[in-house]
Order: C-alpha cells, then structure tokens, then sequence
C-alpha cells in the first residue's frame, strides 16, 4: 500500500475546498464579518454619535424582547405580511403559470406583459403604489370618486395602508412565482398526462392528482425562498408607509431600522436584527422540514 | 371519497357554461388573460404616462391631455443621470459575471460530494441566506469604509456577489444535482483530471440553468436599491437611488422620476425579451 503522510489533505478535499474557496473568501468578508460586528454591537450600549460602546451584556435583548411594540405590532404583522403575500403570489402565480403553459395566440406577448414587474425596482413600484394611492392625486381615489366613493385616506390608516404594501408585494413577486412554476411546468414529463386524457380525467382532476404533486418539490423551493425574502422586507413599506401611521404598520426589518439609524441606538437594533435573524432561521428550517416531509408523504 | 363527490359537479359546471353560451369557456380565457395583463400592466402604464406629463399637469390625472418629451430631455441632460445609467449598467454586468463565476463552482460542489465539508457548508449557506439585510448593510459601511473600497465599484460588487452566494448556490446544486455525473466519471478515466471533468463535461451541460440565472441575477443587481443606498456616495451614483432622490430630496418631482424609471425599464425590457425563453427553459429547480 502506498504510505500517505497523516496531515496531508487529500487529493479530493483539496479539490472540494478549491471549489468553494472564493464563495467562502467573499462570504465572510462581506457578509459573516458585518453580523458579527453587528452581534457585537447588541451587547452593547452603542450610540451612533456615543464613542464609549460599553459592555452592557443581554440589556438590549431583554429591552426588545419586553417591547410592547415588538409584540403585539411588529411581529403579528411581519407574519401576517409574510403568510398573505407568500399565499397570494403563490395561488396568482400557479394560475398564471398554467394559463402561460397553453399554447395560444399572443402568449409571447402576455408572457412578457405579466413579466414586467420583475423589470421595475421595488422601489420604484412602491414610489408608483403611494403615487397612485394618494388621497387627493391619485389615480385610485379618481377612479373611485367617479362611482361617488368619498376620498379615501389610504395611506394614513393602518389597514388601508397595508393592503397597499401587500398589493405592491404580490403585484412584484407574482411573476417570480409564475416563471419558476412556469418552468416546472414545462419539465414535467408528459406521459402521465397523456395516461390522464385517456382515462378522460377532468382538467381538475388531472391538475389535483398529476400537475400538482409532480409540481410540490417547486412549490415548496419557492415558498421557503419567498417566505424568507417576505420576512425581512424593507423598501416596500419604508416606501409606501414607512411603518406609519405611529408605527402601526412596522414590519420587522423597519423596527431594527428606526431604532438604529432615527432612534440611533445602533446596539438595539442590532439586538432586535438579530433576534429577527434567530426567529426567521428557525422558522425557515421549520418550514423547509415540513414541506419537504408533505412533498415525501404525497409521493 | 371527495373527489367522487367532485365529479358530478364538474360535469354539471361545463355544461353550464355550454348553456350559457358556445364559445362560453373561449371567452372567459380571453378575458381571464385580458384582466391579468392589465393587473400586470397598469402600474406600469401609469409610470409611462406620467413620464409623459409636463410637470404642472401631473397633479391633474383625470383632465389634462398636455403630452411632452421634456422630462427625458431635462433627465438626460442631467450628468448625474448619465453617470448613474452608466454605473448601474456596469455593476449589474459585473456583478453578474463574478456572482456566477463564483458559485457555480461551490453548487458544484455541493452537488458532487457528500461529507463533512458539504454539509457544514450547506447548513451555512441556509443560515446565512434568512439573516435580514438590516443586520449587517451598516455594519458593511464599516467594513467597506476599512477596506478603503466605499463609494467605488468594488465597495457594491462585493457585497452584491455576497447577497447572491447563498442563493445561487442553492440553485447551482439543483442544475448539477439534474445532470448525470457517470459523464464525468468517463472523463476522469479517460484521463481527465477533477478540474478537467468540471470544466469541460458539467460546465457546458450546466449553460442552460447558468443562462437563466444570469438573466435573473442581472435584473435583480438592476433594481437593487438598500445597499447601493448605503454603501454608494457622490463619487459611485447609482440609477435606483437617483430615481428614488427625485421624490424625496428635491420635493416631489414624479414627472422626473418617471421618466429616468422609464428609461431604467429600456434595458431591463430588452434582458427579459430575449431572456425570457432562455430563463423559462433553463430554470429547473
């Protein structure tokens, strides 16, 4: 046997580490070592214009955590935006998938019309959302005040204003949705459909029993990415409300925000990020378990 | 069985569109996807028409017909626009060319082998891919500001290329994970060594995925707004913030700023045109 000396990594590791070395070199200079700078910071009393930054331990944690704001506004509300624009997106876009999956006349053109969302900014989007819903300028409160509908202050309440926020994520992320399932869609093998038309199966049928088990491993790929993405949305609702009116319609990602860059306690919302990240990493594991267990349990 | 209870209802819901009508099913697609695209199209609309309004007649949606190319004259004229346009072109093309090139190597690799590595890197990759942007985009100024890049290409590249790590290399491992490596296997024994069997057996088996992420990470970096916020100055103007700076800074000129979006949708139409095919047929997760 040929002798191999003990601390030499082995051809095929050496090959392993080579493949990963610039995405593990870029990830921890950009990305591990801000949160740990950031973690650091919660433990701490860190002002944005205080140099002293003293050692004050969980403080910052036990001051999110007993915030009654973070409680009983900020959290309900991330998981309410999170479940309605995810399930929203995901129905809209499972439609408008199955309707692109046809084939007839135009539907190049559809395709590219319903694709537009993913070529505006999200900013954009929610600057052109708060345009068309200001309550004396805005193209919605026009077209409402033709039938007689009295101005409605849409963004100065709280589920007014969020039903624009919802309205601006899903209009945005439906596309995403429907080009991955879209994609899906067209590589399916067709011999179960062909079995399904033999049999006379009704199009309901064949899209309960066939299209959408074959389609679950998709479904539930995006839906833990999107619902990842839909936690710690920002420029949206900084857009379109700003977490207003009174912080009524703060998510998340605009808590830690306001308490580190308005409130300028960058260690508390350092602590209310991280407490964030915990929660939202347990819940996509969750997630992801769970999913992947109904995909195996409907095979 | 429900889906026994199921049946009759169907039969009796197609022969009531029949009833209603022959071309009944016909006309409710048709206007199905004609209620869709203009769902879809509207926001868009309405950001085109505005671009097209003088400023004084903005405010006056439902009466004025004044039309105007003068919004795109004064935008262009501006040279931070210019400068803008240009940038975000640039870093969007860059930043797509290094995210891919980067990643696809570590989807690779988490596809080929099983292990320790692998798997810590993985449980790496879903980790860091939750935790929110507002925990470390500050803490990247510091960082940026300490390497000396702030404010330069590489300062937002970087960061962006980190962004997209995570994910695409999730995605990455789907594309390998769908190509059979027994090609491989036949490389290497006919003397190709690990690299050689990467570079030319699976890379080229893996273009069509590689085409649709690009085009996806290329509109993504476009549109990318928080971090070309925070990690970009005077020196590095970015279209996105440009556009934003338009309603907020200077008052509320949205004439302006719809027209310097419109002019930021060109290029984004022209990637999803000849694009959409290319990211339709190669994204298989």
């Amino acid at each position: 046997m040929p002798q191999r000396s003990l601390p030499r990594i082995d051809e095929k590791k050496r090959f392993m580490l080579a493949l990963i070395a610039p995405a593990v070199t870029v990830l921890i200079a950009f990305q591990i070592l801000p949160i740990l700078i950031g973690a650091n910071a919660s433990f701490r009393d860190w002002h944005l214009h205080d140099p002293k930054r003293t050692w004050i331990g969980f403080t910052n944690y036990a001051y999110v955590l007993r915030d009654n704001e973070f409680l009983t506004i900020v959290l309900p509300n991330t998981f309410g935006f999170m479940l309605a624009s995810v399930g929203t997106s995901l129905i809209l876009g499972l439609a408008i998938a199955l309707l692109l999956n046809r084939k007839f006349a135009g539907r190049w053109l559809v395709q590219t019309i319903i694709l537009l969302p993913l070529m505006v900014a999200p900013v954009i989007a929610a600057i052109m959302i708060r345009w068309m819903f200001n309550d004396q300028f805005g193209i919605v409160n026009v077209v409402l005040g033709v039938f007689g509908v009295p101005q409605i202050a849409w963004l100065t309440q709280k589920w007014t204003a969020f039903l624009a926020m919802l309205l601006t994520d899903v209009w945005l992320w439906t596309p995403w949705f429907a080009l991955l399932l879209l994609a899906g869609l067209q590589s399916l093998p067709s011999e179960p459909f062909e079995a399904a038309q033999i049999d006379a199966a009704s199009a309901w049928r064949t899209f309960r029993y066939i299209t959408l088990p074959m389609l679950r491993p998709v479904i539930v790929v995006c839906v833990v990415i999107r619902a990842i993405d839909a936690f710690r949305t920002f420029d949206i609702v900084w857009t379109i409300s700003g977490g207003g009116p009174a912080r009524a319609t703060e998510v998340f990602s605009i808590y830690a925000y306001v308490e580190a860059f308005q409130f300028l306690n960058f260690g508390r919302g350092s602590a209310a990020a991280v407490i964030g990240a915990l929660i939202i990493v347990v819940f996509a594991m969750a997630l992801y378990r769970l999913l992947n267990r109904w995909v195996e349990v409907s095979r | 069985m429900s889906a026994v209870d199921a049946l009759p209802a169907i039969a009796s819901r197609n022969r009531f569109f029949d009833a209603l009508a022959p071309g009944g099913r016909r006309a409710l697609f048709v206007l199905g996807i004609i209620g869709v695209c203009l769902l879809f199209a509207f926001p868009v609309f309405w950001l085109v028409l505005t671009s097209l309004r003088p400023g004084y007649a903005v405010y006056y949606v439902h009466r004025g017909t004044d039309f105007t190319l003068d919004n795109f004259h004064e935008v262009l004229s501006q040279e931070i626009v210019l400068r803008a346009l240009w940038n975000s072109l640039a870093i969007s093309t860059l930043a797509t060319v290094l995210s891919l090139g980067v990643t696809v190597t570590s989807g690779y690799m988490l596809s080929r082998f099983r292990g320790p590595i692998p798997n810590l890197w993985f449980s790496a990759i879903y980790v860091f891919r939750c935790v929110p942007y507002v925990s470390w985009v500050l803490p990247l100024y510091f960082v940026t500001r300490a390497l000396g890049i702030f404010d330069t290409y590489w300062g937002l590249l970087l960061p962006h290329v980190a962004v997209h790590i995570c994910f695409f290399s999730w995605i990455m491992k789907g594309f390998f994970d769908g190509i059979d490596p027994s090609m491989e296997y036949a490389a290497m024994i006919d003397g190709c060594s690990r690299w050689g069997a990467f570079l030319r057996v699976a890379l080229p088996a893996a273009i069509p995925g590689l085409t649709a992420l690009a085009i996806l990470c290329w509109l993504y970096t476009w549109n990318e707004f928080l971090f070309a916020l925070i990690l970009t100055a005077q020196k590095t103007p970015i279209l996105t913030v440009v556009m934003a700076q338009f309603v907020h800074e200077l008052g509320m000129e949205w004439h302006l700023m719809s027209a310097t979006a419109v002019l930021s949708l060109g290029p984004a139409l022209i990637v999803t045109i000849f694009g959409q095919k290319y990211v339709i047929r190669g994204l298989k997760i």
